[in-house]
C-alpha cells in the first residue's frame, strides 16, 4: 500500500518543472495591462464627455438603450437583456451608487465576470490537457504504470494535483488582475456597494430581493462561482486527455467545445435544448450580477446541476478508461 | 531535492487555503443567489441635488430632452440640433458643456411625463442653465393613429413600466414613413387636431414640471414643423394642426419668464425636399442645421 501524499507531490512537481503554471502567470501578466489600459482609455473617454459625473453618465447609458429599444431592427431578445439593463442603471441611480466606481477592484471584478465562461476555462487547459495524453505522447506514461502502484491511484493523484492547480489558477487570475490594475486605478474600492439579487422573470425585473453587499463579498462570491466552474472544466479536459492520444487533440477537443459555448449563448436563444451543454452553462456569475440566462429556464440551480452531472460523468469515465485500457504505443 | 520540498510545501499550502476560501465563496454564493435576503430599503436616497453651483457665470451648461428631434434622427453625422448648436456656441467664444442628451425616439408628452419624475433624468436638468426641450410631434402625427388603433395601445402609452422605460407604442424610430402610410388613409385635420388638448395641457404641465425641478434655467422648447407639406391632400391640415399647436405652445410659454418658444415652422415650409431627410419625417443635417442657428440665437 503506498501512500498517495507522495504521488500527489511528484504530480504537482510535474506540473511546476512543466512550466505551464508560469506560462499560464505570463499570459495574465501580459493580457491583463492590455485590458487594463483599453478600459482606462475608455474611462477616460468618459470623463471628459460627461464632465466627471457618473450620474450624468449613467442617465445617458440609460437614454441610449432606451433608444435603441424602439428599433425594429433589434431582435426581441436584445430588447429584453437591455430592458432589463435599464432597470439595473435606473436602480443604481435611484439608490446614488455609481456602478461603474473606477477602481481596481471593480476593474478586476468586470474582468472577471467577462472571462469566465471562455478566458479562465482556456487557462485552466492549458494545465489539464496534457496531464494524461502528454504522458502517452513522451512515453513515459509506461514507466509510470510499471511502477507497483494501482492504475486509479495514479490517476487519482493527477487529478487533485490538477485540482489543487485549479485553485492557484482562479486565485492568481484574481491576484494579477487586483494588482496590475490597482496601478492604473489605484487599490481602493472594496467597500463600494454592489446590488445583487435581481431576478429575472421575462423581460421585467424583480427587485424586491435586491440587495447591497460590499465588493470584496461580491468578488468572494465570484470566485468561489468562477472556481466551480473550473473545477468543471477541468475535469472535462482531464477526461479528454485520458481518451485522447495526443495533447494537441485534447487541446483543440476541449477548446472546439468552449467556443462553440460562446456562440450557442450568443444566438442559440430559440434552441432551448442546448441548455443541457455545459458550455452554455459556464456563466454562472451572471446570475450574481442579474444578467440574463442565455436561454430562457436556466436558473442557478439548473446551471449547477447540469455542470455537476457533466463533471462526474467525466470522472466516471476517465476512471473507467484509465484502470481497463491497453497502453499501447 | 530541498528546492522541490520547499515547492511542494508552499504549493500545497497555498492551493488548500484558495480551495477552502473559495469553496466557502462558493456555498455563500449559491445561497445568497437562491435564498436572497432583501435590504431594508436603502436609508441613503439621493438627497435633492442643488443647482449646478461653481462655475462661470456665462458658462452654459445644456441638457436636451425630448423626442427624436432631440436625439437628432435623420442626421446623418449623428450631431442633431443639440450637438450643432454647442459647437457654434462655442466657436462663438462662450464655455459650452453638453450634460447630456435625452432625447429618445419615439417619445410623447405622456411618456416624458413620467420620466421627467425619475431622479437620474431630474439630476440632470438640475446640473443644467439651459434646456432644449423637442416634443410633440410624435403626439400630433400618431396620436390620430393611435386613437384610430383603439384604447389597447393608448393604454400602453399612458401607464408605462414602474421603471418608466416603455419606449411608448410602437415608438419606432425612422418610421415617418409608416406614420405616413397609415396617415394617408385617416390624417384629416379633425383626426390630428383630436389629440391636441390632451397632449398640449401634457406639455404644460412638462414645461411646469421642469421649471419646478430647476427654477434658474431656461428652458427653450423647439416648436413643430409639418413634415407632411409635399403630399398635397396633408399640406393644409397639417399645416392646420402644427399651427395649433405651436400657438397652444406658445399660450403655455407666453405665461412663463424662463422660457422660449424657439419656432421651426417657417424653415421647413415649402422647402421639405432640401431640409428633410430620406424618411420624410425627421430633419436632415441641413435642416438641423437650420434648427440649431434659431437656437443659438436665442440662447445668445
Amino acid at each position: 500500500m503506498i501512500n498517495l501524499l507522495p504521488l500527489i507531490r511528484n504530480e504537482c512537481l510535474k506540473i511546476i518543472k512543466k512550466k505551464r503554471f508560469y506560462v499560464i502567470l505570463l499570459i495574465l501578466l501580459i493580457l491583463v495591462p492590455m485590458f487594463t489600459y483599453a478600459q482606462m482609455k475608455v474611462a477616460e473617454r468618459s470623463q471628459n464627455k460627461f464632465n466627471s459625473d457618473w450620474r450624468l453618465e449613467v442617465q445617458q447609458q440609460i437614454t441610449d438603450n432606451q433608444n435603441s429599444l424602439g428599433s425594429d431592427r433589434i431582435p426581441e431578445e436584445w430588447k429584453a437583456y437591455r430592458r432589463i439593463f435599464v432597470q439595473q442603471l435606473q436602480y443604481y441611480l435611484d439608490h446614488d451608487v455609481n456602478p461603474n466606481e473606477p477602481s481596481g477592484v471593480t476593474f478586476t471584478r468586470e474582468f472577471l465576470d467577462n472571462s469566465v465562461s471562455l478566458f479562465i476555462p482556456l487557462l485552466i487547459m492549458a494545465v489539464a490537457s496534457d496531464l494524461v495524453s502528454g504522458e502517452r505522447t513522451t512515453g513515459t506514461i509506461k514507466m509510470l504504470l510499471t511502477r507497483p502502484v494501482k492504475r486509479w491511484k495514479v490517476l487519482f493523484s493527477k487529478m487533485t494535483a490538477l485540482l489543487m492547480f485549479v485553485s492557484l489558477i482562479v486565485l492568481s487570475t484574481f491576484l494579477v488582475s487586483y494588482l496590475v490594475s490597482g496601478l492604473f486605478f489605484g487599490y481602493k474600492g472594496f467597500n463600494v456597494p454592489i446590488f445583487t439579487g435581481f431576478q429575472i422573470n421575462g423581460d421585467s425585473v424583480d427587485m424586491t430581493a435586491v440587495h447591497a453587499v460590499p465588493q470584496w463579498k461580491y468578488m468572494l462570491m465570484q470566485g468561489g462561482l468562477i472556481w466551480f466552474v473550473s473545477v468543471v472544466v477541468a475535469l472535462l479536459a482531464f477526461m479528454v486527455s485520458v481518451l485522447v492520444r495526443s495533447t494537441a487533440a485534447s487541446i483543440v477537443v476541449m477548446m472546439a467545445a468552449l467556443i462553440a459555448g460562446t456562440i450557442l449563448t450568443n444566438m442559440a436563444s430559440a434552441w432551448t435544448t442546448a441548455k443541457y451543454l455545459f458550455m452554455v452553462n459556464l456563466g454562472l456569475t451572471g446570475y450574481l450580477a442579474g444578467t440574463p440566462a442565455p436561454i430562457e429556464g436556466m436558473t442557478l440551480s439548473f446551471s449547477l446541476a447540469v455542470l455537476a452531472v457533466w463533471g462526474a460523468v467525466a470522472v466516471i469515465i476517465s476512471f473507467a478508461v484509465f484502470t481497463k485500457r491497453d497502453i499501447l504505443n | 531535492m530541498n528546492e522541490s520540498k520547499w515547492t511542494w510545501r508552499s504549493v500545497s499550502v497555498i492551493s488548500i487555503a484558495a480551495t477552502l476560501i473559495l469553496m466557502a465563496g462558493f456555498i455563500y454564493a449559491v445561497n445568497d443567489i437562491i435564498n436572497p435576503v432583501p435590504d431594508a430599503p436603502l436609508t441613503s436616497l439621493p438627497k435633492q441635488t442643488p443647482a449646478f453651483k461653481d462655475g462661470a457665470e456665462d458658462e452654459l451648461r445644456i441638457v436636451a430632452l425630448g423626442d427624436s428631434l432631440a436625439k437628432g434622427t435623420g442626421d446623418n453625422t449623428g450631431n442633431g440640433f443639440v450637438k450643432r448648436a454647442v459647437t457654434t456656441l462655442s466657436s462663438e467664444g462662450r464655455t459650452v458643456e453638453l450634460m447630456g442628451n435625452m432625447g429618445i425616439n419615439g417619445q410623447t408628452t405622456a411618456v416624458l411625463q413620467n420620466r421627467i419624475n425619475e431622479e437620474g433624468v431630474q439630476y440632470a436638468l438640475r446640473q443644467a442653465n439651459v434646456i432644449l426641450l423637442s416634443i410633440g410631434g410624435n403626439d400630433l402625427f400618431r396620436g390620430s393613429e393611435i386613437a384610430q388603433n383603439g384604447g389597447g395601445t393608448k393604454g400602453q402609452a399612458e401607464a408605462p413600466a414602474p421603471a418608466g422605460e416603455t419606449a411608448g407604442p410602437a415608438s419606432t424610430p425612422g418610421t415617418g414613413s409608416g406614420a405616413e402610410s397609415t396617415g394617408d388613409e385617416e390624417l384629416s385635420a379633425e383626426a390630428l387636431l383630436a389629440a391636441l388638448p390632451e397632449a398640449s395641457a401634457r406639455l404644460g404641465s412638462i414645461l411646469e414640471r421642469i421649471a419646478e425641478i430647476n427654477p434658474q434655467a431656461h428652458i427653450y422648447y423647439i416648436g413643430l414643423y409639418n413634415p407632411f407639406g409635399d403630399i398635397p391632400d396633408l399640406l393644409v391640415p397639417g399645416n392646420q394642426a402644427v399651427t395649433s399647436w405651436n400657438n397652444a405652445a406658445m399660450d403655455i410659454i407666453n405665461r412663463h419668464g424662463n422660457m422660449t418658444l424657439v419656432p421651426t415652422f417657417d424653415l421647413f415650409n415649402r422647402h421639405l425636399d432640401k431640409y428633410l431627410s430620406s424618411d420624410h419625417f425627421h430633419p436632415n443635417g441641413d435642416g438641423y442645421q437650420r434648427m440649431s442657428e434659431r437656437i443659438v440665437q436665442a440662447v445668445r
